[in-house]
């Protein structure tokens, strides 16, 4: 059965849902973006130039990995209320140490990419 | 105010509920693969002097990339986790990705391409993935 649902982009994205909305439609973006490296890495395998380029373009590697690994670490927030719901009473504090935690990570990551990239 | 929640078992078993759990289930298998792929590579790095890095990026790209261990027995066991990592992934993106198209597209009829479209595409992808990293 189809939507009836009829909410504009600009709508959608002014919703104001929250730090949990903010979580949700990233992981949406980072889902995404985990399926577009997903295909240049096939296709890469298989062999085309370009995607083996693209693979080690800096820029492209920044976006999988800004957007990539909080797919990873929100998925592991969202994992642990699943299976402790009690702790659902608390979201909004596990959203913040969610942030921390991404920050960390994300930022060890880039500054490792960004030195291999620039040398340093 | 509190959230609502509803017991596991309470929560009977529906399609719905059956691609919860399959979507957690791969989701604790991809961390499980991803732990034991870094202890993994860790140790074999240890015993062959290989690069930890080298290792990792031969594992998911042995076309571009030497073999750095001697085994048999390592490159094979590399290349089932490996393999067996993409195949958890791509199970759990197909499922993500249609999430997301039976949020966006109306039609019934668009729906059903749709998941046909990204099935069609996940069992394609998977098999050239396959393929290569035994072949290689």
């Amino acid at each position: 059965m189809g939507s009836n649902r009829n909410i504009s982009l600009p709508a959608g994205i002014m919703y104001k849902g929250g730090p949990a909305f903010l979580t949700y439609m990233l992981h949406r973006v980072g889902g995404a973006t985990l399926f577009i490296f997903f295909t240049v890495y096939v296709l890469s395998l298989l062999g085309l130039g370009s995607m083996r380029a693209l693979m080690n373009n800096w820029l492209f590697l920044t976006f999988i990995l800004i957007f990539g690994l909080f797919h990873v670490i929100n998925g592991l927030r969202i994992s642990i209320l699943d299976l402790w719901p009690k702790l659902m009473l608390h979201y909004r504090s596990i959203i913040q140490v969610e942030w921390i935690v991404y920050a960390a990570v994300a930022g060890c990551a880039l500054f490792l990419l960004f030195t291999r990239t620039f040398g340093g | 105010m509190a959230p609502r929640t509803l017991p596991i078992k309470k929560r009977g078993f529906s399609f719905e509920v059956f691609m919860w759990a399959f979507t957690r289930f791969t989701v604790f298998a991809m961390y499980g693969l991803i732990l034991a792929g870094i202890f993994g590579a860790l140790i074999v790095s240890s015993k062959t002097g290989a690069g930890f890095g080298d290792i990792l990026y031969w594992a998911f790209f042995p076309t571009l990339a030497e073999n750095p261990l001697g085994q048999i027995g390592m490159t094979v066991l590399a290349k089932l986790m490996v393999i067996a990592f993409v195949l958890i992934a791509c199970g759990h993106g197909v499922h993500g990705v249609l999430e997301i198209f039976d949020d966006y597209i109306v039609s019934a009829r668009a729906r059903h391409w749709a998941r046909n479209v990204v099935i069609t595409y996940a069992i394609i992808a998977s098999v050239i993935v396959i393929y290569i990293i035994l072949s290689a």
